[in-house]
């Protein structure tokens, strides 16, 4: 595709500009047929998505919001993203993209994608802080994976899942109540020492203080406005259609991946809830919305489906580690047990699926910085004033 | 020092469960390993009682106890593991690690004055850290030494003994199993350690759009700080985390070693490169190359640092971030050039500069490359595709060209300067037909293209890449230039002042036609006069020009009024009101001259000859 080829070279910028294109009117049948096209394998694509997360007892299915279906998603992003450049830019000349309304909704979606650029950054940071609640998953379940479980082990093991289920919590907020997601002292310490550990932090955020995941997305969202009219045959519908799922796509990493302030994310979209190839999206960011406003309440790292579960089976082992006595009963044994299986299933999920997940949204980082120089370049281009050298 | 005697299992548990830190709070009150050496060897001992009696032992009721044993053994050491630490650390000096005479380019553009500035670096003294006083090589606190961050300089973080401290306990906590805790550990005491240090170093945490919307001369500044702030971070910073990591685990267990060093320094790298990368990818225009490539440079300075502090393959992500960055300024770069080559091709106004004097366009051009000279080792480097030139691409006229067979053998960096300067050129031309008067539009001409040439010789940079052949070619034009500005001008002017038509045919007296005469003397003044007028609202900046061109014309003007004036003035003086026709002596000629190009109105009254 030689639009991803374009390197901002005065030599491939000549070439845009001889590329003498069919005019709007010789194809516009055509050009309708593309949009169309484009509209469905959107749709398609989210379907997809939305029915590989559908519980059934099928094992190979993804749950909504597991490291894996994420991968999906960025997958599908990835795809519509091509799909949109070729359609919108590819084979045309640079003064259509110039023309209102396109003249004001790329530069809009240009503001968009820079928005979605830092909370790629901040999400895959925020991976970090998963990767370091799977470490201490991982010391709970070496410890009761032993045979016979020994008082040595329990404790050791609701050691870590204390630790980990506190800082699991405290997380969205500045901690001002940073002890709670330090390693925890074994004892209370008194005396000096006391204001020393409340400087250690163990998760350092990497942005501002005053950057916020959650206004990002309200920003992204905020001026999305679906065409009408004349213009809902034109190119402004692939603009519109990528803005969604661009959003959508981000504001799913921040929903289940913990970034700095997420306090305040919106739960509804601006999408009219007609549009034929929204409905999935509108299906996935409805259950996705319920979610959130539920864990929300209780103060939620976030919610990867792994670390849910981690939570859930935390919980539930440190209920078990309160009440253990040596030796314990078999049922019990048997039932944690199962649990541990359950949680180190988890902990190999992360440990094969955070580094992909990782590199993957360091993959979309790129290709959004990319397009976005490319279209920068079409518009500078098209007459679009570039900073003026005088 | 003598080891203690070997002790029994029994009591090796009781010294383990006197110290449990859940049991009482008196044996939180104090730690061990700030207490008797002897306490310490002798909690050391209980616990490599207890895991040797394990790992003999078969299962039985016994290692229920030694398991539980052990964990408290080990909880207890995790919480002297990180009170040693907690106590040992603090941020380093960062203010004296910054050295700020490293810098070679200081300079940027300004894009209103077209006059590039200089900004001068303050020399600061770098003064040796405080190191601990034990490490001997590091001496003179008192004495101020020049050491530039321009290689790793490992610093001791840590006292000595309490590294050693810190790998008895190490080295138990890891042979037990108990690796992960004391990365936990070890990664949550020495992280908010490097980020204290790292935010004095003034590292921002500004996103990619706060990068994107802050203005550039506010951004260089940034840049400037951040080249200096990384080289400490990569050279001492981090190259220090990862020596005390080696330190304490050295021999233990590599894994472990990488995990705290990663955990340690992750988040503050990543950060340290999210501006970097935020800048590369920022919106390409003209006077952000030279800083982009000071950043370039910077970072490909660094490369090879952040490849050895950064060797493992746990942080591998980290290397591979900063190639990317790296490639990215590159990129930037060229397309930046790019885009300069478009935009001055393109620049569009029509407004014809006042005067004929040189273009803001020029300026800007000419004070850009020269910069770009300075920076050429890089864009060399950087530079490896010819310009795509006009015309024989794109098959319009209305575009310059340039033919490369004349340049063989010269660097892609000279092929684009001198493209840029043929475009220019072609520019300057588009512009000189805005002008009415033609005779501007060459004075114009020669304004701009003399200014280039200066310019061009006066770098001897700049003057090696582009040759002199090609200065001698636009030399030979601005001459030209001149020349025609001359004949547009002064023909007609002289020719007031020609022979012909003078003199009446036929009759056998030395007939010259009065009446002829004074027209002539009429339209001469009047025409001069215009000139004189208009042609001293013109400027030519060059002082040297600006007197060769006068004296040229005074060359041309001069004898022939004095000639005509020898010849003819007999006739108008033996007339009523010669004042009227002879008004000015060649004197007055040659004064009015002087006033020409001096870009200045004159009061229309010339002085007259005195009568």
């Amino acid at each position: 595709m030689p639009a991803t080829e374009y390197q901002g070279s005065f030599l491939g910028r000549i070439s845009i500009r001889r590329n003498q294109i069919v005019s709007m009117d010789g194809n516009h049948e055509q050009e309708i047929e593309d949009l169309e096209i484009f509209q469905k394998h959107v749709a398609d694509r989210f379907s997809d998505l939305l029915s590989a997360s559908d519980a059934t007892a099928d094992a190979s299915v993804d749950p909504l919001l597991s490291i894996a279906w994420l991968r999906k998603l960025l997958d599908v992003f990835l795809c519509c993203e091509a799909e949109f450049k070729a359609l919108v830019f590819m084979g045309r000349d640079p003064s259509h993209i110039a023309r209102p309304p396109l003249d004001r909704l790329i530069p809009e979606l240009l503001e968009r994608v820079v928005k979605a650029l830092d909370v790629c950054n901040a999400v895959t940071h925020g991976v970090e802080s998963v990767r370091h609640w799977h470490k201490l998953a991982e010391i709970a379940v070496t410890a009761l994976e032993q045979r016979p479980i020994g008082e040595g082990q329990v404790r050791r093991a609701k050691k870590a899942l204390s630790s980990l289920v506190a800082s699991m919590t405290v997380e969205d907020k500045e901690s001002s109540n940073s002890k709670a997601t330090e390693r925890a002292w074994s004892f209370g310490r008194r005396g000096s020492k006391d204001r020393v550990a409340g400087q250690f932090r163990s998760l350092s955020w990497t942005v501002s203080k005053s950057w916020s995941a959650a206004k990002q997305i309200q920003s992204m969202l905020g001026n999305i406005a679906a065409p009408r009219g004349a213009e809902s045959t034109g190119l402004a519908l692939p603009v519109f259609v990528m803005s969604i799922v661009l959003s959508f796509v981000t504001w799913t990493l921040v929903a289940a991946i913990p970034c700095q302030e997420r306090s305040g994310l919106p739960t509804h979209f601006p999408i009219p809830r007609q549009l034929s190839w929204a409905q999935s999206i509108i299906g996935l960011q409805d259950r996705i919305g319920e979610d959130w406003k539920k864990k929300e309440k209780k103060g939620s790292a976030g919610l990867l489906e792994e670390m849910q579960k981690m939570e859930k089976l935390g919980q539930s082992l440190i209920e078990f580690a309160d009440s253990f006595h040596f030796p314990a009963e078999p049922e019990r044994v048997e039932e944690v047990a199962a649990q541990v299986t359950e949680l180190a299933e988890t902990c190999r999920k992360m440990e094969e699926g955070l580094g992909p997940l990782q590199q993957q949204i360091r993959e979309v980082f790129h290709r959004m910085v990319r397009s976005r120089g490319e279209m920068l370049d079409i518009l500078d281009q098209a007459g679009k004033v570039s900073s003026p050298i005088m | 020092m003598e080891p203690p005697e070997s002790i029994t299992l029994d009591a090796a548990e009781k010294i383990i469960l006197r110290w449990d830190s859940t049991a009482s709070e008196e044996t939180t009150d104090r730690m061990i390993f700030d207490g008797d050496r002897r306490e310490v060897d002798q909690y050391l001992q209980a616990v490599d009682e207890i895991q040797r009696s394990m790992s003999a032992a078969t299962i039985s009721d016994g290692d229920r106890k030694g398991n539980s044993t052990i964990q408290i053994a080990m909880a207890r050491l995790e919480d002297e593991f990180r009170s040693i630490l907690i106590s040992n650390t603090s941020p380093l000096e960062t203010d004296s690690l910054i050295d700020s005479s490293f810098s070679t380019h200081s300079s940027s553009i300004n894009v209103h004055s077209g006059e590039f500035e200089e900004y001068p670096e303050d020399e600061r003294v770098l003064r040796q850290v405080g190191e601990s006083p034990k490490a001997g090589e590091s001496s003179s606190r008192a004495s101020a030494s020049y050491r530039s961050t321009n290689s790793i300089r490992e610093l001791d973080l840590i006292p000595a003994e309490a590294i050693d401290n810190l790998r008895c306990i190490a080295e138990r906590m890891i042979s037990a199993g108990y690796h992960h805790e004391c990365v936990q550990v070890y990664g949550s005491v020495r992280k908010s350690a490097v980020d204290s240090s790292f935010r004095r170093l003034g590292v921002e945490n500004l996103s990619i759009g706060d990068i994107q919307r802050l203005e550039w001369d506010v951004l260089e500044v940034k840049i400037r700080r951040w080249i200096r702030a990384a080289k400490v971070c990569v050279r001492i910073l981090f190259a220090s985390e990862k020596k005390l990591c080696e330190q304490i685990f050295k021999g233990l267990d590599t894994a472990t070693d990488n995990a705290c060093f990663i955990e340690t320094v992750k988040g503050p790298a990543i950060q340290l490169f999210k501006f970097a990368e935020a800048i590369s990818i920022s919106r390409r225009t003209p006077e952000k190359l030279f800083k982009m490539l000071d950043l370039h440079d910077a970072l490909l300075d660094l490369l090879p640092d952040i490849d050895a502090v950064f060797e493992s393959e746990s942080s591998e992500s980290i290397r591979i971030q900063a190639a990317e960055i790296l490639s990215r300024l590159a990129e930037a770069a060229r397309g930046i050039l790019s885009e300069f080559e478009n935009a001055v091709l393109s620049e569009p106004s029509k407004v014809p500069v006042p005067g004929g004097t040189i273009h803001p366009l020029t300026r800007y051009v000419m004070n850009y490359i020269n910069l770009i000279s300075d920076y050429k080792q890089t864009l060399n480097e950087l530079i490896v595709s010819k310009p795509s030139t006009g015309s024989r691409y794109s098959g319009d006229q209305t575009m310059p060209d340039m033919d490369f067979a004349e340049f063989e053998g010269r660097t892609p960096l000279a092929l684009h300067l001198i493209w840029i300067i043929v475009i220019l050129q072609f520019n300057v031309e588009g512009k000189s037909k805005c002008y009415r008067d033609n005779s501007l539009a060459h004075l114009f001409i020669m304004n701009n293209l003399h200014y280039i040439v200066q310019k061009a010789k006066g770098s001897q940079e700049l003057r090696e890449i582009i040759g002199d052949d090609y200065l001698k070619k636009l030399t030979w034009k601005y001459q030209q230039a001149a020349t025609s500005y001359q004949r547009t001008t002064w023909v007609r002017v002289l020719y007031c002042l020609r022979d012909e038509g003078l003199h009446v045919s036929g009759s056998f007296s030395s007939g010259v036609s009065k009446s002829a005469l004074r027209e002539r003397f009429k339209a001469f003044n009047a025409m001069f006069e215009e000139v004189h007028r208009t042609q001293a609202m013109w400027h030519v900046p060059d002082s040297q020009l600006r007197e060769e061109l006068r004296i040229s014309i005074t060359e041309k003007l001069l004898p022939a009024y004095r000639s005509f004036l020898g010849r003819f003035r007999s006739h108008i003086e033996s007339g009523r009101h010669p004042e009227n026709y002879i008004k000015y002596s060649a004197e007055d000629l040659e004064t009015a001259v002087l006033d020409f190009f001096e870009g200045y109105p004159v009061s229309q009254h010339l002085r007259r000859r005195s009568q």
